[in-house]
């Protein structure tokens, strides 16, 4: 699912949204994750050594860390300016759906009826 | 005058008609551009038609009215007062509303720049940490793209994809402005309302369709959004009528509607027809108000 639309097109990517997609990739995942293992996780013909430049250039930012205790050559997420982050944006949450509201989300809510129908989309379409 | 001064008001009841049938048929690119511009266009010209019906009721001041005695004609006033005074009413009202509008944006703007502190300037992705699966542009220069753990976990890594394109389609084409543009001409002119709700939704599917091209895959976009509505749950009811993401799922499992330039340029008409009148209504009142003090 993953490879046949976008296998190749890891090299058109800049660095910029290169370093999104790793940065998205060791979020998504709760352990930490050597080169290799974003690699595969990211798909889409990427080299290894681009991989390797872009955590390095992710480290020099210090939004990644090397995991010490855990596997060597092994990274994880930096938590602090994503936790300063979250509460900002739970206070803004909180002061009433007006100014997040008004911003391009993603998705937003579904009604109990939506929920069910895409609920069936999965199953149906074999996701 | 006696016509022309009405016609943005008499668009601004048009336009909420034709906006969901374009939003419907017609490239949600083109139909987000023409409808916002339409909508300004309007917008502007209705309240300076507001302008001009109040500038009228100097027409009924009493030096205006002496002199036009004196002269021994009879002053051709268009505007009924109750009209005029009806018209001022309106204009307060319009201010009081787009101050709000103005007022609201910056405070959202500043949230925004809080939201990014403490992460590097030249990395595009905000993450969050936190629980609530959230995901959205941030606009500016550079623009960012803040996105929840939560959010990013819930999705596999081709939907991840998907998001992350999504949001730059927001960015790269600046839909943060056309949004707030067409929020402001629907504070000035409150009739334009679900113009607004149509363009804010036909964003959505720009960015969709723009994410769909980009991962070179429909079908992985579609998921991508049903993942991601599903794991938001029904517990965040954000206006999401306007943004309803089942339209916008489904409008992924058919082909992409075609750029009917016709319809657009049909819509585009209507805005600039309203600038047009209100042009010629103010060349008429000032001939008017010349002729009453010559």
């Amino acid at each position: 699912m993953a490879g046949t639309g976008s296998r190749g097109r890891a090299e058109r990517r800049s660095a910029g949204e290169l370093e999104s997609e790793v940065l998205a990739a060791l979020w998504a995942t709760e352990g930490p994750l050597t080169p290799a293992e974003i690699q595969t996780e990211i798909g889409g013909g990427l080299a290894y050594n681009t991989v390797h430049t872009i955590l390095k250039r992710l480290y020099d930012k210090g939004l990644v860390l090397r995991d010490a205790d855990g596997r060597r050559g092994a990274y994880r997420p930096a938590k602090n300016a994503a936790e300063l982050t979250a509460e900002a944006m739970h206070e803004a949450l909180d002061r009433g759906p007006d100014p997040i509201a008004a911003l391009q989300q993603f998705v937003s809510g579904l009604s109990p009826e939506e929920e069910r129908a895409l609920r069936n989309l999965f199953a149906g379409g074999g996701a | 005058m006696r016509f022309d001064v009405y016609t943005p008001l008499l668009v601004s009841l048009l336009l909420p008609l034709v906006s969901p049938v374009i939003g419907r048929r017609v490239a949600p690119a083109l139909a987000a551009r023409v409808l916002s511009s339409a909508a300004v266009l309007t917008a502007a010209a209705a309240t300076w038609s507001l302008v001009l019906l109040a500038t009228a009721l100097l027409g009924d001041a009493p030096p205006l009215i002496r002199e036009a005695h004196q002269d021994g004609r009879p002053l051709a006033d268009p505007v009924p007062e109750v009209i005029g005074v009806a018209a001022c009413v309106a204009l307060a009202v319009v201010v009081r509303r787009v101050r709000r509008a103005v007022r609201t944006e910056r405070r959202t703007r500043r949230m925004l720049r809080r939201l990014c502190e403490g992460h590097p300037r030249d990395t595009e992705l905000v993450v969050a940490a936190s629980e609530v699966p959230q995901a959205f542009a941030i606009p500016g220069r550079p623009g960012r793209i803040l996105v929840t753990s939560a959010m990013l976990g819930a999705l596999a890594p081709a939907e991840r994809r998907v998001l992350l394109a999504h949001e730059r389609a927001h960015l790269r084409h600046r839909h943060g402005q056309l949004v707030t543009a067409v929020t402001f001409a629907a504070a000035a002119n409150p009739l334009l309302g679900p113009v607004r709700s149509a363009v804010i939704f036909l964003v959505e599917r720009w960015a969709d369709e723009q994410a769909a091209t980009d991962v070179g895959d429909r079908g992985t976009t579609a998921r991508a959004l049903a993942r991601a509505a599903l794991s938001a749950g029904p517990g965040c009811a954000l206006n999401f009528a306007e943004r309803a993401v089942t339209r916008r799922i489904a409008a992924l499992q058919m082909a992409p509607p075609p750029s009917l330039w016709p319809a657009a340029a049909a819509v585009l008409a209507l805005g600039v027809g309203a600038a047009l009148f209100a042009a010629d209504a103010t060349g008429d009142l000032l001939a008017l108000l010349s002729d009453a003090l010559t």
